[in-house]
């Protein structure tokens, strides 16, 4: 019995003694100053953002710069303003520093043409006379083309619905896409909406992301497939053009760069907005939270599509403004165009 | 848990002799009854989560939880031998430190585990043995974006200890009761550093089990009760400790709980209406 006693204690004591073990994955708190929630910010980043190589960003050095304007009696506004510029040297569309009065961004469409105007599609074009289904804006046009405008990937397609649009559109020669001016949403949805215009499972890209702290440490890119519709679900596989400008962005960029490896697609617009990176959340100590690129998502020929997806040969358009005044959208126009090309050519 | 189990009973062989709860010689003439002791309680207390996927911040609040144990004299040798079933339902609702964002964390766990006991001196037990547990919830973080979820997916083999003591605090009979819970092994669930569920989504499923060990994993549980018994069923009142970390995928995850335990227990004896009874039956209880 007294050997029992002692086992029992021996137990108890290891048990303590694992307490501290457990304890041992240590983390940094830092302080609730502008060093420490310039230096949460900077780690934060360093520990977890996935294109310092892909842009060759030197975050050390930007660090370094960054921090030499830290003062310890800075106001919270100016510090945001610090760490914003330091953000900023990301380019990237998808890194927003969040506080209660304002959100840091790189928006690149902010430097390029904006190359849509809905009002012009939805007078001259649909004649305000259009169907609307899971956010989703459709009507044959005048020439026998049926026209889809999807603005948002965050509203959810039913597959019900994809099938009643694709149903009252089945009877025209082509189909325009159109997603200017959608900020991306859900990948699951890409998923989805891509299936419509598939009969065979597709290699639809890779998708990659960091395994520790240090900026090499990824995983092997892994290639991920999309299936089609099922048998049941109505399809479109007649020519399908996808209208795109600067501001297709995040889960638009994808989408698009996925189409555009279809046979029967085609790219008309400008180049897509970008934003291949997945984004997560991160916080600091004093409450502001910082969302950045942590997942690198390529395009199905393995291609990186950060900086956006470039429009099918011969199909960059800009807007003309003389069009525009005439109530004509260039890029429509030209996508009528090549709608006709490809039923020329017996795509 | 077969190697736990047969440890468990070579050293109920070797101290078969030196058992204090003897059986009689005659036992075929002895029926035994096995109540079953039953306590539901409510813990109350604070909670303090780190889990890195989802902040690097670590966020303090509540604890609540809702559970069941039973508590049993075992059917194949019952005196020696005694099953314990623990079931809980809890959640965690946190802050971080400005307290302008929270994480909820909703956590189901079943627990079945089978001990020996010793009657070290009157009114004094001790209990040794192992068990195994499963426990599985997710914490939630409504302002991340693609990591807004940490799922938790934990079974495992644990190490587990009591030590009972029936005294009287005046007339008033009470039983205090210290539990430890040690797991040594086991497997859970955990995403890759960066990994997005979206991935996972999509058919990546690589690196995600792992197998927990006392190198990527430490879990341990202290519950101290006391019964007072006031009549039929008894006022529990207690503590209860949880202590969970793992550091895997170079994810840190801290989770402790400090509550102030509440409930009602009491043993009950499911009778058989068909069968006669009989005075020669003794009670074997799982911990009076």
């Amino acid at each position: 019995m007294k050997n029992t006693l002692s086992q029992i204690l021996l137990m108890l004591t290891l048990s303590g003694f694992l307490i501290n073990l457990g304890s041992c994955h240590d983390y940094v708190e830092y302080a609730n100053d502008p060093y420490g929630n310039f230096d949460a910010l900077w780690t934060a980043i360093d520990e977890h953002y996935c294109f310092f190589e892909y842009k060759n960003v030197d975050w050390n050095e930007v660090g370094q710069r960054y921090r030499a304007q830290i003062l310890p009696e800075m106001t919270n506004e100016e510090l945001f303003d610090v760490c914003s510029e330091m953000l900023k040297e990301l380019k990237d569309g998808h890194t927003n520093l969040v506080s209660s009065w304002d959100i840091s961004r790189y928006w690149i469409w902010e430097q390029y043409p904006k190359n849509f105007d809905e009002r012009l599609i939805d007078e001259f074009y649909l004649n305000f006379n259009y169907k609307q289904a899971s956010g989703i804006k459709y009507q044959i046009l005048r020439n026998n083309i049926g026209y889809m405008y999807y603005p948002d990937f965050s509203s959810g397609i039913g597959e019900g619905n994809l099938d009643n649009i694709l149903a009252y559109l089945a009877s025209c020669d082509g189909l325009i896409i159109d997603v200017r001016d959608n900020g991306g949403g859900f990948l699951t949805n890409v998923d989805k909406l891509v299936g419509r215009f598939i009969t065979e499972p597709i290699l639809a890209g890779y998708i990659s992301h960091k395994t520790g702290p240090g900026h090499d440490e990824f995983s092997e890119p892994y290639k991920y497939y999309f299936d089609p519709a099922d048998d049941t679900r109505i399809k479109f596989l007649k020519p399908v053009v996808v209208l795109t400008n600067r501001s297709s962005f995040s889960a638009t960029n994808n989408f698009v760069s996925i189409m555009k490896s279809l046979d029967n697609v085609r790219i008309v617009g400008d180049t897509t907005g970008g934003g291949s990176g997945m984004p997560f959340t991160s916080e600091l100590p004093n409450g502001w939270t910082v969302r950045f690129s942590a997942c690198s998502i390529l395009d199905p020929d393995g291609n990186e599509t950060e900086f956006g997806v470039d429009p099918s040969e011969g199909c960059k358009v800009d807007m003309d403004t003389t069009d525009m005044l005439s109530g004509y959208d260039t890029i429509m126009e030209h996508a009528f165009e090549v709608i006709a090309e490809m039923r020329a050519a017996g795509i | 848990m077969g190697i736990v189990i047969a440890l468990l009973m070579a050293i109920n062989s070797l101290y078969a002799q030196a058992n204090t709860f003897d059986m009689p010689k005659d036992s075929s003439a002895l029926k035994i009854e096995r109540p079953v002791n039953s306590a539901f309680t409510f813990d109350m207390g604070s909670s303090s989560i780190l889990d890195t996927y989802l902040s690097p911040i670590k966020y303090t609040g509540m604890n609540l939880r809702l559970g069941y144990e039973r508590l049993q004299a075992m059917k194949f040798n019952p005196v020696p031998w005694v099953m314990q079933m623990d079931a809980g339902i809890e959640y965690q609702r946190t802050k971080n430190i400005p307290r302008n964002h929270s994480m909820h964390s909703l956590m189901i766990e079943y627990q079945w585990g089978m001990m020996h006991r010793w009657n070290v001196m009157p009114g004094l037990q001790l209990m040794a043995g192992g068990s195994t547990r499963f426990r599985g919830g997710a914490i939630y973080n409504s302002y991340n974006s693609n990591n807004p979820v940490s799922p938790k997916i934990h079974w495992s083999l644990n190490l587990t200890g009591m030590a009972v003591y029936n005294t009287n605090i005046g007339n008033l009979p009470v039983t205090f009761r210290y539990q430890a819970s040690l797991p040594f092994i086991g497997a859970f669930f955990s995403p890759e550093y960066g990994e997005s569920f979206y991935e996972i989504y999509l058919g990546n499923l690589e690196n995600i089990v792992h197998c927990g060990w006392w190198g990527n994993r430490f879990d341990m549980r202290n519950v101290l009760t006391v019964d007072l018994h006031f009549g039929r069923t008894s006022l529990r009142i207690g503590y209860r400790g949880q202590i969970e970390t793992s550091f895997v995928n170079n994810l840190n995850y801290h989770f402790y709980t400090n509550s102030f335990i509440i409930g009602v227990s009491g043993e009950w004896m499911s009778l058989r209406p068909r069968e006669n009874t009989t005075e020669k039956a003794r009670i074997i209880s799982a911990l009076y």
